[in-house]
């Protein structure tokens, strides 16, 4: 007769920890929900900040003496630079903003030229066949009109 | 001197009898000990926009967009965001991305010690409206759907409150709660006549990622601390649970302080004095008034999640004013909502359904 003997170490622990999870969870979730536990959690953040605060006296009065900028002293400086980035970022905000307004200026402007143009198209036409006109009769030239100052004498 | 380095423990293993359990000893110490750390947070992405520590990604920017209404996730100031974008093939963003969302998240990325007069009014007034700018320009986009998770979505519903002239077309709360009347274990841990929250926040400046773990795994103590490597030792042959298992494990371990003034504001008018719910909330000065929100809402809770329970979860739909609001019941955990099996398969074609219903 042959009997398989082996130690098999995870099946006996996976059936440790089922047993146990079933049986120690409702007790464990019970005191967790109790108002002495809170205060229990309570006292012992208490201990353990008055230690944490302890430390933090030391450590500063530490760099102190030995001329060593502290945790705040550099998150000040960390702070500055946090600052700047902060405008830096304002800025670019008011760009972009601006950049839309741009375009649709730049937008009319040329509208406006365009008309413009079109309208001193039809001026130089007008001028031209008045002054081939006058040219029959007087022989006297037009000067070739730019359109810049055109738009200038326009605004005018 | 004791010295147990790897090279010792392989040793004195190797003296041990070969037969099964030997075998799964040996896997389940090289998983804890010499496996590397999955790479994690794989799907390409691209900086948009830096303030202080915060971080503004798009996601696969080269991808085609179908969808005309980008999605901005807003994370939560516990632990790192990677947890939305996990592993390929077990990630949200990765999910929506593919089905051609314009994906951004807004990670708030790790507070140093100049950081812990931060306020939560300093994250909601003075960063997510400057990214939802952002992200509106960048998609050049008329509107904006929002996405918070957990302590994330509080913050986004607060500031989708206080911003209804915003293009918000839809919010969505994934495990975020909003009604702090009875949140559990933690109403009676931070009852304001034993917990030294001013002193607390003064001594630390920030508070400790392992003092918020610890708050965290003492929920549920044995199955939080023993439980995942019992189930390790039981599934060690299992590659995929292995991996799933690396994964959760270095999230889970991978936290960030909490800035100091944003924890003192969390814990006091949030599990102490339940501003939020009741209209009493104010940030900058302005009061906070959740029925001023009136975009599509889809609010998820998970049925087995201690950390924001699903009644701290529910109330949010009755105070809005929106026409259309979803609560939306999961079997899942505060983090299963958002990996694992049951959330790639489940969980992230429903989210991908909604939002591309309500984006038409």
């Amino acid at each position: 007769m042959t009997q398989n003997t082996s130690f098999d170490a995870f099946t006996m622990w996976k059936g440790l920890y089922e047993k146990t999870e079933s049986t120690w969870r409702d007790s464990i979730q019970e005191t967790l929900q109790k108002e002495s536990f809170a205060e229990g959690l309570g006292q012992f953040q208490s201990q353990y900040l008055q230690y944490q605060e302890l430390v933090n006296n030391m450590t500063a009065s530490y760099l102190k003496q030995v001329n060593m900028p502290s945790r705040e002293e550099i998150a000040n400086v960390a702070t500055l630079v946090i600052n700047v980035e902060s405008k830096l970022d304002d800025l670019e905000d008011q760009i972009d903003g601006n950049k839309d307004n741009t375009t649709k200026e730049i937008e009319h402007l040329k509208r406006v030229v365009t008309t413009l143009d079109k309208k001193l198209d039809r001026v130089i036409q007008l001028l031209d066949k008045s002054s081939g006109s006058a040219t029959k009769t007087n022989s006297v030239q037009i000067p070739e009109v730019s359109p810049v100052p055109a738009i200038s004498n326009a605004k005018k | 001197m004791i010295e147990l380095g790897t090279r010792q423990l392989e040793e004195w293993m190797d003296g041990l009898p070969k037969d099964k359990s030997y075998q799964q000893l040996k896997k389940f110490t090289e998983i804890i000990t010499t496996d590397a750390e999955p790479e994690v947070g794989q799907t390409p992405k691209e900086v948009i926009w830096t303030k202080n520590k915060a971080k503004l990604y798009r996601y696969q920017p080269a991808m085609k967009k179908t969808n005309k209404v980008p999605i901005l996730m807003i994370y939560a100031l516990i632990n790192k965001p990677y947890i939305l974008d996990l592993y390929p093939g077990n990630s949200l963003i990765e999910h929506l991305t593919n089905k051609g969302h314009d994906v951004y998240l807004l990670d708030w990325g790790t507070p140093g010690y100049e950081d812990h007069n931060m306020k939560l009014d300093d994250y909601i007034v003075d960063y997510i409206p400057r990214a939802v700018k952002k992200v509106l320009n960048t998609s050049n986009a008329k509107e904006i759907t929002l996405f918070g998770y957990c302590m994330g979505g509080t913050m986004t519903a607060i500031f989708t409150a206080l911003y209804p002239q915003l293009p918000i077309r839809n919010l969505l709360l994934m495990t975020s709660p909003i009604d702090f009347g009875d949140a559990g274990l933690y109403s009676n841990w931070l009852d304001k006549r034993y917990f030294q929250l001013d002193k607390l926040v003064d001594t630390l400046g920030n508070i400790p990622f392992e003092m918020i773990d610890f708050g965290n795994k003492l929920l549920n103590p044995i199955s939080n601390v023993v439980g995942p490597y019992v189930s390790l030792a039981d599934r060690s042959e299992n590659e995929n649970f292995v991996l799933n298992w690396k994964l959760m494990q270095k999230w889970l371990n991978d936290g960030i302080p909490f800035p100091g003034a944003s924890y003192k504001q969390w814990i006091r008018d949030f599990y102490q004095d339940n501003k939020l719910i009741n209209d009493q909330l104010e940030v900058r000065g302005r009061k906070v008034e959740l029925a001023n929100i009136n975009c599509n809402l889809l609010n998820i809770s998970a049925t087995r999640d201690n950390i924001a329970l699903p009644h701290q979860i529910a109330p949010l739909n009755d105070k809005v004013s929106s026409k259309n609001k979803t609560l939306h019941s999961v079997e899942a955990g505060h983090v299963s909502v958002v990996a694992g099996r049951k959330a790639i398969n489940e969980i992230h074609p429903y989210i991908e359904n909604w939002i591309t219903e309500n984006s038409k």
